[in-house]
């Protein structure tokens, strides 16, 4: 029964979903930090308790307070206590920027191309299945969230991005790879999708859901597949054009810096 | 355009339909004692409230679906009552709805009988207006049941699930709606040696053309059966409307629906 368990916003839906092969305070970090600095969770927002984060992202409770400590020390929530305490999302939008932009800088080229790569051999597969087994309702629900897609900012347009793929792997009709869909939209959306900070890597992103509806109604999978794909490679090579924006505007100083930012091939 | 079909297929259309009438029949009993509750001269025998609220029917709820869902060899995984928005004085929108023990998603280590967590807070950003999907939109048209699916069921569980919602009425308004969830491996489990009885290739599939099972392993479980006329065949179906003729395809093949369940037999030719 799909309905209103809080998984209806797809990038808001994996910010709390089960973590792989972890169970480190970091991870949570991460995904928290992802999360906030992309403006999927609201300044403001109330975080999930202690207890309810463990539980939802599969690992114990010291673990999501250590990551909680750690979002409270870079600034990303306040605890208030009492009844209505609780922690709470502090947004502030150039911390956020420096962050992301930190994140960028500290990944190689090698690792953001394979993240990318990873994404588009799901999302194609997704697309390229779904285009064979689209029914009409299901082409009519595909046109009605292009149709509330909110372009004019980078969070809409993310959230538009993220839950047209989530559709597109449902209705592909397999649960592993929405699943998988999932996932990734956690670990590899909050880098991807960077360019949908411009409105015309926005105008684009639904130039590209326009053609994979297009493909769907004609049942043509390979277009479905190549319109994903190519949308994909054009968020990585704008990544990867930041990224050495990034690293020319203001050259590597630290130890630590330099450490985190080893070209691709090196070990960090 | 009616046809003779192989008295075999009739037949096994029937023990499709026969499968799973009993899964509509429960929760047809489930509608009745809402609709007892609700309205009529025994409206709050159960609950002791003469207005509808969540509170006093969840236990009710509760109690009707939670023996099925622990039954031994049951083919539903989740049930329950979904409140149309506005009906209930204490909660305008409103699920009360349960997992079984089979249901992992969310489960924990130990998965038991649990209540599904939803939000109902309109504010929220969270929130689903559950109008909107299709076991509540297409049972709100017909005024009947309906099956929806198979589908990923990503909004809840991440299982492969056909739910079937069938219409609570009190004074001639819709109340909410009474359904269930069945995982389609298991459906597809108790219905692939009922379709080989009938020594045809034959393919199951719902009103929308999307394949449940099938004998011919190549036919994907989700893929649509795409045959000319097959569309139009299954229209009557997705109105709701119960039909028990058999037509034939231009291609040769007969469809042959099953009972009430809006799910046709496909008999390759």
């Amino acid at each position: 029964m799909p309905q209103a368990t809080g998984r209806a916003d797809a990038t808001r839906a994996v910010v709390f979903s089960p973590l792989e092969g972890a169970g480190r305070a970091e991870l949570v970090e991460q995904r928290l930090t992802d999360a906030i600095v992309a403006g999927v969770l609201r300044d403001g927002e109330r975080l999930p308790s202690e207890s309810e984060l463990a539980r939802s992202l599969g690992v114990a409770v010291v673990t999501a307070r250590e990551a909680l400590v750690a979002l409270r020390d870079k600034g990303l929530v306040h605890t208030k206590r009492g009844r209505d305490g609780g922690s709470f999302v502090t947004h502030d939008r150039d911390a956020s920027m420096r962050m992301i932009d930190e994140r960028v800088r500290a990944l190689s080229r090698i690792e953001l191309r394979d993240l990318s790569l990873h994404y588009a051999a799901i999302a194609g597969m997704a697309a390229e299945v779904a285009a064979d087994r689209a029914s009409e309702d299901d082409l009519a629900g595909l046109v009605e969230l292009d149709a509330r897609a909110d372009l004019a900012t980078p969070g809409g347009a993310r959230r538009a991005v993220g839950r047209f793929q989530l559709e597109i792997a449902a209705v592909s009709q397999s649960p592993r790879l929405v699943h998988e869909e999932l996932r990734l939209q956690a670990e590899a959306g909050p880098l991807l999708w960077l360019c949908l900070r411009e409105q015309d890597s926005r105008d684009r992103s639904r130039t590209a859901r326009l053609e994979v509806i297009q493909a769907i109604r004609t049942v043509q999978p390979e277009r479905a597949r190549r319109a994903t794909t190519e949308h994909i490679a054009a968020a990585v090579e704008w990544l990867i054009d930041e990224k050495v924006r990034l690293e020319q505007a203001s050259p590597i100083e630290s130890d630590e810096a330099s450490a985190a930012a080893t070209p691709e091939g090196g070990r960090p | 355009m009616s046809v003779t079909v192989d008295v075999t297929a009739e037949h096994i259309a029937r023990r499709i339909a026969s499968t799973i009438d009993p899964v509509f029949a429960m929760i047809d009993g489930w509608r009745d004692v809402l609709e007892r509750e609700l309205s009529g001269p025994l409206a709050g025998a159960l609950t002791g409230s003469t207005e509808p609220t969540a509170a006093t029917l969840d236990p009710v709820v509760a109690a009707l679906v939670s023996a099925e869902l622990e039954r031994d060899g049951t083919l539903i995984t989740g049930a329950g009552f979904v409140a149309a928005p506005g009906f209930l004085v204490d909660a305008p929108w409103h699920l009360a709805w349960w997992l079984s023990g089979s249901n992992t998603f969310g489960a924990g280590p130990d998965p038991r009988l649990r209540r599904l967590e939803a939000v109902s807070d309109p504010d929220s950003e969270q929130f689903r207006d559950y109008t909107t999907l299709e076991w509540w939109r297409v049972p709100a048209r017909t005024g009947t049941r309906h099956l929806t699916g198979p589908y990923v069921d990503y909004l809840c569980t991440d299982d492969y699930t056909v739910t079937i919602t069938t219409p609570v009425r009190v004074g001639g308004e819709m109340a909410g709606l009474v359904g269930t969830d069945l995982y389609v491996a298991r459906l597809e489990q108790v219905l692939l040696p009922v379709i080989r009885e009938s020594g045809h290739p034959c393919t199951l599939v719902n009103a929308s053309g999307r394949i449940v099972a099938s004998t011919d392993a190549r036919r994907a479980t989700g893929a649509l059966l795409r045959l000319d006329g097959l569309a139009e065949a299954l229209t009557p179906l997705r109105d709701a409307v119960t039909v028990t003729d058999a037509t034939s395809l231009p291609g040769g093949e007969a469809v042959v629906p099953c009972g009430d369940t809006s799910l046709a037999l496909v008999l390759e030719a």
